[in-house]
């Protein structure tokens, strides 16, 4: 009787997942893909405008790539393998480019080196920032969180004993280098290098704010679509956008089957070095400044009369923005977030449990679900969305934001419930049934109270995500359900742009606040 | 005494892969039997497949003169201790006991009372209120094993239980379940690939390799009369250049 009914739940479960996948995901992508069959693919790839865009963003994003993995390399390592003080701090100071949308970078660049910006006028300066380098800096901004988390996630747990067999054997420091750390980093590197690329490629925010008249794909494909509606040609370039991501998801999953590694490791000892640290504490110190000048211009620019014209203080941007429905734009997105969150949270531990507890063939395919809208950018995502769901019921609805939200963003959470629960005792759910305890329960008292911590970290990841996302949602939305941070792009596009950086202020805010709940919550479930 | 337990041609194949050919042997009331072999001679899968954890490919299991393949794991009446103790590590070492009294109607309300007492028989009334991991391994397992015990089985099934333990705690943990034994008078069916573990223990050793076995007798028996060349040149040997080493380092010391 009871192994029965067990199984039967079991199996219904299975079966809603399934569906869910398959009109979440799969569907939406045959759709897109379906679409173009229509098109003349040949005609757009060989277009001279999409040779260009394809060219410049390969461009872009490499150079961007590269400085924002070499300067997260340098204060990964500052951080983890130097003695100064305020690490936490410098830390949060790292991390907090991540919790605006993109285009606020970008804005934050113009304010401070566009045409009429205040370090050009201050300094008298000529720099023309629209364009490639405004592209590169405002990439290397949004995307140096990441990589420097990632990095520093590397390099906590790299292993300390040989370098200290290497001590013993008198080998020099360019010989630990090339022998030990090279080859320990090689692989992680090639993941970090490829995420990032990603991130960067596909990304149109920056690009759209600040890159003038250097057009990149996904503009190109933003352009294509709100202003032509050209869905085959946006198609089309939704195509080539999939391909780096791919690669990086592929590159992920390899590398971590093998990484999982329960290898013990010794952490590393920092020794006395002045110099090091003094140089260490002017990086860290420099950077810092560099990524929160930025924010903290338009912090100010939010509360100015008339960029450039008039700097003096006031608040009335405020009434402005509310008086264009600023306050219904952001309870659209303080709801999205929530639902998104706790959507985002049970389907990531069901999924998960079904992943790492329960084995099965049904689990792998699962599994592999999961990870690759990891290798779905936004903008693709939504694409494929608009084409989907354009005529049925849930289209034009919140519910329509919060599923794609929800699986834009679900693949990062996932995993991590998917590390958690595959690294508690797997004999648990045994024990209940020696013990005539159901599963039901062993999930409830056993496996979700010891997962507390991935549980809230995963709610602040869809949280903060969904509060400043603009790529997905924004070929969804429509003026009921528009998210604030679109109003970013249409203040923008007014000339409003103290509006656009109260906005962005506004979202920080509450990102801040979310982060300094989660923060204060996990500290007090240590204790 | 009685026949507990009665396993009959009892068969398991994982794929194309035979891993039990023939299982066949009987176990007492009270009695202590050890399961000896190597790693993958299929010595857990004979365990797991008493639980109920696993089903076999063929053969029955006779409980008391009932057939009890086809119930599910708790309605068997039997305790199994896993070898890496397999606690919850959310809940107190309290919690651990009580947590499976408490999900059962009839025991509910002396849920408390019969965990503190299971507790105190383990030696671990005073940490009842740690979380398991600020205890020693062997403590963790006597958790484990109060936990077992607490809902009273007919037979306990131990799967290397100790193997995660240094020696000293190992010797200790031997004698204390003995004394268990006695007290409870319950039948315990115990799993390890140490020679020494099981002669020191058993009643009778069941020995086994690659999915048949050697020989069910008596730790006297199995070194007077080893069934075949197997037990002979694997177990024996092995237990001989043991106490042969000890004798050697007993005779130097002496000098």
């Amino acid at each position: 009787m009871l192994k029965d009914r067990k199984i039967t739940i079991s199996s219904y479960v299975k079966i809603v997942l399934a569906i869910f996948w398959i009109f979440a995901i799969i569907l939406p992508l045959f759709k897109m893909l379906s679409n173009m069959a229509d098109v003349d693919v040949a005609k757009i790839v060989t277009s001279e405008r999409f040779a260009t865009a394809l060219k410049q963003s390969l461009t872009v994003s490499t150079v961007a790539t590269l400085v924002s993995v070499g300067i997260a390399g340098l204060l990964s390592w500052c951080v983890a393998r130097t003695g100064i003080r305020f690490k936490g701090i410098f830390s949060v100071l790292f991390s907090i480019p991540m919790l605006i949308p993109s285009i606020s970078h970008g804005m934050g660049l113009i304010i401070l080196l566009g045409s009429n910006g205040i370090l050009n006028k201050t300094f008298g300066w000529n720099i023309n920032i629209y364009g490639f380098s405004g592209i590169l800096l405002g990439s290397v901004m949004y995307s140096l969180p990441v990589a420097y988390l990632m990095l520093l996630d590397i390099l906590k747990f790299e292993d300390s004993t040989p370098y200290e067999a290497a001590e013993v054997l008198g080998l020099s420091k360019i010989d630990k280098f090339f022998t030990i750390t090279l080859p320990y980093l090689r692989k992680p590197l090639i993941s970090v290098f490829f995420a990032t690329f990603t991130m960067i490629i596909t990304d149109y925010g920056v690009p759209l704010m600040i890159g003038g008249k250097y057009n990149t794909l996904p503009v190109m494909m933003y352009q294509d679509v709100i202003g032509m509606l050209d869905f085959g040609k946006g198609s089309v370039i939704g195509m080539v956008l999939l391909v780096p991501a791919l690669i990086a998801c592929l590159l992920d999953i390899m590398n971590r089957d093998k990484g999982n590694s329960a290898f013990v490791t010794k952490a590393f000892k920092v020794k006395k070095n002045i110099f090091r640290d003094v140089f260490a504490y002017i990086v860290c110190g420099l950077v810092a400044f560099l990524l929160i000048l930025p924010i903290a211009t338009f912090t100010r620019v939010a509360f100015v009369e008339k960029y450039p014209i008039n700097m003096s203080f006031t608040f009335k941007n405020i009434e402005k923005a509310i008086n264009m429905n600023l306050t219904d734009y952001l309870s659209n997105s303080v709801i999205i977030a929530l639902v998104v969150s706790i959507v985002g949270v049970v389907l990531a531990i069901l999924t998960a449990y079904y992943t790492a507890r329960m084995k099965s063939k049904f689990s792998r395919v699962l599994h592999m679900l999961s990870i690759t809208s990891l290798a779905i950018p936004g903008l693709v995502l939504g694409l494929s969305y608009v084409m989907f769901f354009k005529k049925s019921f849930i289209y034009g609805t919140f519910a329509m934001l919060i599923l794609v939200n929800t699986m834009h963003f679900f693949s990062s959470p996932y995993l991590m419930m998917y590390n958690t629960f595959g690294k508690l005792n797997a004999n648990l759910e045994y024990v209940g049934k020696t013990l005539g305890i159901r599963r039901l329960f062993i999930l409830k008292d056993v496996l979700l109270p010891m997962s507390k911590e991935t549980i809230i970290e995963m709610f602040s990841y869809f949280f903060v995500n969904s509060m400043m996302t603009i790529s997905a949602v924004s070929f969804l939305a429509t003026m009921d359900t528009k998210p604030v941070a679109l109003m970013i792009t249409q203040f923008e596009g007014q000339m409003q742009l103290e509006c656009a950086a109260l906005v962005s202020v506004i979202i920080l805010m509450v990102n801040l606040v979310v982060k300094g709940i989660v923060f204060f919550t996990k500290r007090r479930m240590a204790r | 005494m009685s026949d507990k337990l009665v396993v009959k041609n009892l068969k398991k194949t994982f794929g194309k892969r035979e891993v039990l050919k023939d299982i066949n042997f009987t176990v007492k009331e009270g009695e202590f039997l050890s399961i000896l072999g190597p790693s993958g001679c299929g010595k857990t899968t004979i365990l797991r497949i008493l639980m109920g954890l696993e089903t076999q490919t063929a053969g029955e299991i006779h409980k008391d003169g009932e057939e009890i393949s086809k119930l599910v794991p708790a309605a068997r009446k039997m305790g199994f201790v896993f070898q890496n103790y397999a606690l919850f590590e959310n809940m107190t070492v309290l919690g651990n006991v009580e947590y499976a009294l408490k999900k059962r109607k009839e025991l509910k309300k002396d849920a408390r009372e019969i965990a503190e007492k299971m507790l105190d028989i383990v030696g671990l009334s005073e940490h009842k209120n740690r979380k398991p991991h600020k205890l020693s391994g062997g403590q963790q397992q006597r958790v484990a094993i109060a936990r077992t015990l607490a809902l009273n089985p007919d037979i306990i099934l131990f799967d290397e239980p100790m193997s995660a333990l240094d020696v000293d705690t190992r010797m200790t943990l031997r004698a204390e379940l003995k004394e268990l034994q006695k007290k409870f008078g319950t039948t315990m069916i115990y799993i390890t690939h140490d020679q020494e573990e099981a002669f020191a223990m058993s009643d009778r050793i069941m020995v086994m390799n690659e999915g048949i076995i050697h020989q069910i007798d008596t730790p006297k028996n199995i070194i007077d009369n080893p069934a075949d060349e197997y037990v002979e040149r694997f177990v024996i040997k092995n237990i001989k250049m043991k106490i042969d080493s000890l004798i050697q380092f007993v005779d130097t010391d002496k000098e």
